[in-house]
């Protein structure tokens, strides 16, 4: 090849540096801390591995197990939702059809402490928007489920949903009607035609839906701080808590680098077996 | 008449459809059809492009259900009865293959969602891919990797393995080139006659009509115009627009005794207002009507020469000679004719 050649890699250029800056210099730094010694803020000194050790004998197992199984029941809760809500918005495209979606798009553009505020005004009890206006109304007292596990798992597939249903809506529009016609007439019921035809040539919709939405809520700490009112601790709680008051930087940068394995661990699995092409439909 | 009558007593009646209807919106698409179909027969159902033949063959299917009129089979009203419950089965024109599939678990669809265990499915799998000529390696082949014939048999041996009391099929061969297509049609023939089903095809080429059907019935707008056996249509077609829709035809019309596109009297016996000649009736000499025409085009059609010619009125007309032709050559002019028997009457 001539020298002139491709100017692809010049075109890349901006992106790798930025990458290279934002993404792979962090993680660098991030990993290189976690193998200092505790309570130090040098990069100086012989790398160990007391940190890791240390994660898991301290009990950081357990803000991890909440904060995976909170992601996995998001995810389960949100795709189960979102499922029949996709088929109908794609089945009766139309007018309605794009109001609705941009109904569930609109909180997007809306801060999310914002809308996690107004939810917990909405769960309050006694004078909180629920529970006042059904003792106004109809006389009903009811508790709270405020500040528990329960209210940030509402939450979190509140917030989570369109991650969910915006996904699965492309991965639904790939579903040719021909394909349920031929199910049905080779004598699939309902239940048959999803397993055997809906689910698989959606799938990829469903993924790509599933991943957002795991990542995002493994992530997700306002959550458990505005809703769940920190009955439980997150791990995103626990590595902020070590940055933060415990001024305890190698001990954060450890526990992030576990989260970035566990998520690298379940996350890669499935986006290999994605076919991206085929969503593009290219 | 007498033939369609025989075949009517001697075989049951499998599919009756009485005043079947569908309107989308204030469109009908198919209106007031009413037809038997007897036990094992081939019928095409023709039409042009928005006849309605589709939204036919989707009533009979239980993929539409109709505005008004009923459906039996063998005598049991099946209107009401969906897709999944019908012991028929739908060769799509899109043959609505399950790409994420192997050919093997297409052809077992059918039979796993009846509950049948797996390797029954199997067994039947690979007699149903020999029944439609392909060989054992497709059984685990994906179905993308086949090419546009070995999809439309895969599609073929989905259908049978349903084990159908009546097989659709919705125009699957109108996307595969014509050599291809000739050969798919003589197969289907074929496997009519060796399965002795009931096949109900459904296509816009009478041509591919004639090949395979017992009978025939033409849609146009929604209305089943005429039925009949291939040669009953191509002898006597109902109007003209039967007749043109077979191929090109030369249609004469008849004023006050006689032919004004060609000037000469026609016969006194004329039993309509337009005289339907084919092409091969046509042909260059003196016969019953004969007048002198112009030669416009000639082309080969292999064995055959297809003549456009002119009238010294400026009608057209069309002759199919066998041979060459080198004779009559463009811009020539000579006698042709027709016998009065040749004639197809025909009042619209």
């Amino acid at each position: 090849m001539s020298r002139t050649g491709s100017p692809g890699p010049w075109f890349a250029a901006p992106v790798a540096i930025f990458m290279l800056l934002c993404f792979a210099g962090p993680i660098l730094i991030v990993t290189w801390f976690s193998l200092m010694p505790s309570r130090t803020f040098e990069l100086t000194a012989a790398f160990t591995l007391e940190n890791y050790v240390a994660a898991i004998s301290d009990g950081y197992a357990r803000p991890m197990m909440w904060s995976l199984l909170g992601a996995a029941i998001t995810t389960i809760v949100t795709a189960l939702l979102a499922w029949p809500s996709a088929i109908i918005l794609h089945r009766y495209a139309g007018r309605w059809a794009t109001l609705v979606s941009a109904l569930i798009a609109l909180p997007i553009f809306i801060s999310e402490s914002v809308r996690l505020f107004g939810m917990s005004v909405f769960m309050m009890p006694r004078g909180g928007i629920l529970a006042g206006s059904l003792n106004a109304a109809f006389g009903i007292e009811i508790g709270s489920i405020l500040n528990t596990w329960n209210a940030a798992l509402v939450g979190m597939i509140y917030i989570h949903l369109p991650f969910m249903l915006f996904p699965l809506l492309l991965g639904v529009s790939l579903i040719p009607a021909d394909r349920i016609e031929a199910a049905r007439d080779l004598g699939a019921n309902r239940w048959q035609v999803m397993r055997e035809v809906e689910l698989p040539l959606a799938a990829p919709g469903l993924m790509i839906g599933a991943l957002l939405t795991f990542v995002l809520c493994l992530g997700a700490n306002a959550e458990a701080a505005i809703l769940g009112g920190r009955a439980v601790t997150v791990i995103t709680a626990a590595i902020e808590q070590r940055f933060n008051y415990a001024q305890d930087w190698p001990m954060g940068a450890a526990l992030t680098v576990g989260v970035i394995a566990i998520t690298a661990a379940i996350v890669l699995p499935v986006l290999s077996r994605l076919d991206l092409n085929r969503l593009t439909k290219r | 008449m007498t033939a369609e009558a025989a075949r009517a007593t001697d075989r049951p009646v499998i599919l009756s459809l009485a005043g079947l209807s569908k309107t989308f919106g204030d469109t009908s698409a198919v209106k007031q059809v009413s037809l038997d179909i007897p036990e094992g027969e081939f019928l095409t159902i023709v039409g042009p492009s928005g006849s309605g033949k589709s939204t036919l063959v989707r009533l009979l299917a239980g993929l539409e259900t109709p505005t008004s009129g009923t459906l039996k089979l063998r005598g049991k009203d099946i209107t009401a009865l969906p897709a999944n419950r019908r012991p028929t089965a739908l060769v799509f024109q899109s043959l609505a293959l399950f790409d994420h599939r192997t050919v093997g678990q297409n052809i077992e669809f059918a039979m796993k969602m009846k509950g049948v265990p797996a390797d029954k499915r199997k067994a039947r799998a690979h007699e149903l891919l020999a029944l439609v000529r392909l060989s054992d390696s497709y059984y685990e082949r994906p179905v993308t990797h086949c090419s546009g014939g070995e999809r439309q048999r895969v599609a073929l041996a989905r259908a049978f393995a349903s084990d159908p009391e009546i097989l659709f099929f919705d125009e699957p061969l109108s996307a595969i080139d014509y050599r291809l297509r000739k050969t798919l049609e003589v197969e289907l023939k074929e496997l009519h006659q060796r399965t002795g089903r009931t096949f109900v095809y459904i296509t816009h080429s009478l041509e591919e009509a004639m090949i395979m059907s017992d009978r025939i019935a033409i849609l146009k707008d929604g209305d089943l115009i005429q039925i009949g056996t291939p040669a009953e249509i191509y002898r006597q077609p109902r109007d003209r627009f039967v007749a043109s829709f077979m191929g090109e035809v030369n249609i004469l019309r008849v004023e006050d005794g006689t032919f004004p596109d060609i000037g000469r009297p026609a016969p006194a016996d004329a039993a309509g207002a337009y005289a339907i000649v084919r092409p091969e009736d046509l042909l260059p000499g003196s016969r019953d009507v004969t007048a002198e025409y112009a030669v416009t085009q000639r082309l080969m059609l292999g064995s055959r020469t297809q003549l456009h010619l002119a009238s010294p009125s400026g009608a057209s007309f069309v002759s199919e000679i066998a041979g060459a032709a080198e004779v009559f050559q463009v811009g020539t002019s000579h006698a042709f004719g027709f016998d009065t028997d040749r004639i197809a009457w025909v009042d619209r």
